[in-house]
């Protein structure tokens, strides 16, 4: 815990309360952030110094979602826990037949594809296992954004509206001769994430058109790349797909995560000799840093973790990390306890010192 | 916070009457049996109670339109007495009403009470004049209706946990191992008046914010994630600013202490003295402050921290 040296309590104890205090409405519009900038500095001016407004102010706060504006809804068949429970469901029924038709086709693909191997492996982009690791993790956002869709009915509807225009496009990609290079591939990979219909209905489109375009043209080896897709899936599916993970550092530095907006936090093992002082979170994407330059990441809602090593110039990261903010999946940089500033273009497989 | 206020808003001009029929419009106050001369009257006192007398019409004007047209009209139909309204007020609140006490108080039977305790505020069992008051009257639609009614009941809370403390015996106090004053440890220690001095230099230089992050961390002993959501952004962001704020304070007040005529090893001494970390309880000290002026003159003003 970070200390200050007691006068500076002492002093912040002996402020005085001056002035009036700020009425509820505006102790309530501070909480909301709805005051403009002038109100909003008077108003931590007078929290600063009192006591008592402070405990009124932190106790008004709740979570966004207890928050958001009410809803008169009529309980019924579309109340949001039978839609949840039943997008679930259906989500698991899927995954699993899924899983089981590939099962079936696997040893076919398997004998036909053992010659075209090396070639299809030549097509991978080399060093820049990012893209390789984006492939990996490229059903993620696919959860993402049908969580969003889950959330919010309108989405659903409009995404059933561009359902068929989305599987044409996905069908056409799969039927697209010659080689398959992941680059090119990717565009094609973000069709089938605008039409679930059912939750976890995109990622299997989206694994079926790779398959097909993968038989196609490079057999055995992107036959393995299924499996390895397929398990992909299946553990992605363990996470329900309507719930974007909520990420927070407790104040002893371990990682939490909340599944449920919030209400509930579990503790997330990821190193127990690291003492967490920042995170970066999109999507499913998360990165976690701290003491001695630990800096992990997992692109798959923390189930898997690795930790990455920054090195610039030769020399390796050993400072405590504080800060970590990533603009996308690649981009992104840490701040240290030194003040200096680590960039990485390639999701961290490289790192640039300015 | 303005207090003298707008004092009048006739003459209005024609864009900012058109500006109020517009949210008369989107009130609904028709609807909750808030006539619109009601309604204008509404957000004459509003401007009053927040806008420095010399405000121009456009400073109007952005009031008005940042209000909650119809949570105000809403709850003020309320206070009126309007059947239509409780109605819609029950609907969206009564269940809200429980749930925010039980999230306050931690505690079922406590958040019944509590709730009960301002509903009864709320539909007015007070009079004045003869005429009954609802508490509903003093919303003005800065914030969401939700979140005022959340502050209320904070702020009601609060008020009955100290009563509630001044009624315990120094025994039951003694006994539940409360602990009274760590003021008088602190009074014990001599402080070199230009530590104070240069203590108070830094800390006044600092944002409101910071020092509000400050005091809520090591005065009041608040979580990093309660504080982060009082000021509504990400715990590590407060995180981050606690340890940037612990280490530069020292290093800040090491320079004051120099610019006083310290030595670099005197003004280092001078603060080694008693770098120890602060732990101070919050609830003892609110207990203990239940005789704080100001609050006090609050709840005199107005009983559930009504205070301006």
């Amino acid at each position: 815990m970070a200390e200050i040296p007691k006068i500076v309590g002492q002093r912040l104890r002996a402020i005085a309360e001056v002035g009036e205090h700020p009425d509820s409405n505006l102790l309530s519009a501070f909480v909301e952030r709805g005051l403009g900038k002038r109100e909003r500095v008077q108003v931590l001016e007078h929290l600063s110094q009192c006591t008592s407004c402070r405990e009124i102010a932190s106790l008004s706060a709740t979570e966004v979602a207890d928050a958001a504006p009410v809803v008169v809804a009529s309980p019924g068949w579309t109340s949001w826990p039978v839609v949840r429970w039943g997008a679930v469901a259906a989500c698991l029924v899927v995954v699993s037949a899924v899983v089981t038709l590939h099962h079936k086709r696997e040893p076919r693909q398997m004998a036909a594809s053992i010659a075209e191997v090396k070639p299809a492996t030549e097509m991978l982009p080399g060093p820049n296992s990012a893209i390789g690791k984006k492939s990996a993790s490229l059903p993620l956002p696919a959860s993402n954004s049908e969580a969003k869709a889950g959330f919010a009915s309108k989405n659903i509807a409009s995404q059933q509206k561009a359902g068929p225009a989305n599987l044409e496009a996905g069908n056409n990609a799969a039927a697209a001769p010659g080689p398959v290079e992941m680059a090119d591939a990717r565009p094609s990979l973000s069709q089938p994430l605008s039409q679930p219909e059912v939750p976890g209905r995109a990622k299997d489109a989206f694994m079926e058109s790779q398959v097909a375009q993968a038989d196609r043209t490079t057999g055995g080896a992107m036959a393995k790349k299924r499996s390895m897709l397929a398990s992909e899936v299946s553990s992605d599916a363990l996470l329900p797909p309507a719930l974007i993970p909520r990420w927070t550092l407790s104040s002893d530095g371990t990682l939490q995560r909340s599944l449920d907006s919030g209400r509930t936090w579990e503790t997330i093992p990821v190193s127990n000799q690291t003492t967490f002082r920042a995170l970066a979170a999109n999507g499913l994407d998360i990165w976690v840093g701290g003491s001695g330059g630990a800096l992990f990441h997992s692109s798959d809602a923390g189930q898997r973790w690795t930790q990455v090593r920054p090195v610039a110039n030769g020399e390796a990261l050993t400072d405590d990390i504080i800060g970590v903010e990533f603009t996308d999946t690649l981009h992104g940089k840490l701040t240290t306890s030194d003040d200096e500033s680590w960039a990485t273009a390639d999701a961290g497989q490289t790192w640039q010192k300015p | 916070m303005g207090k003298d206020g707008v004092q009048s808003v006739v003459g209005l001009s024609a864009g900012l009457e058109s500006v109020m029929s517009d949210i008369y419009q989107k009130s609904r106050g028709e609807e909750f049996g808030l006539s619109r001369g009601e309604f204008d009257g509404v957000l004459g006192e509003i401007a009053r109670k927040y806008l420095p007398a010399d405000a121009v019409q456009r400073d109007l004007r952005d009031l008005y339109i940042s209000l909650r047209a119809e949570e105000l009209a809403l709850a003020r139909a309320c206070a009126a007495g309007q059947e239509r309204a409780w109605e819609v007020f029950l609907t969206r609140y009564r269940e809200k009403l429980y749930d925010i006490a039980g999230y306050i108080t931690k505690e079922s039977s406590a958040g019944r009470e509590l709730a009960d305790s301002i509903y009864a505020e709320l539909y007015g069992t007070t009079t004045r004049d003869g005429q009954r008051t609802s508490k509903l009257a003093s919303y003005t639609g800065r914030g969401s209706l939700e979140g005022w009614l959340r502050t209320v009941m904070a702020q009601e809370h609060i008020n009955r946990y100290r009563k509630q403390r001044r009624l315990v015996s120094l025994d039951e106090e003694t006994e539940e191992g409360v602990q009274f004053a760590v003021a008088e440890s602190e009074a014990a220690i001599a402080v070199d008046p230009r530590v104070e001095a240069a203590t108070d230099e830094v800390l006044a230089a600092l944002p409101p914010e910071d020092r509000f992050v400050l005091a809520s961390y090591f005065l009041d002993e608040r979580t990093l994630a309660e504080i982060a959501r009082t000021l509504g952004v990400h715990e590590s962001t407060i995180s981050r600013k606690v340890d940037k704020l612990a280490k530069s304070l020292r290093k800040q007040i090491l320079a004051a202490l120099g610019r006083r005529g310290m030595s670099r090893r005197q003004a280092h001494e001078a603060l080694e003295v008693d770098v120890r970390d602060l732990r101070v309880n919050i609830r003892s000290r609110l207990a203990q402050e239940s005789g704080g002026a100001a609050f006090s003159k609050k709840k005199a003003e107005a009983p559930a921290g009504e205070g301006s």
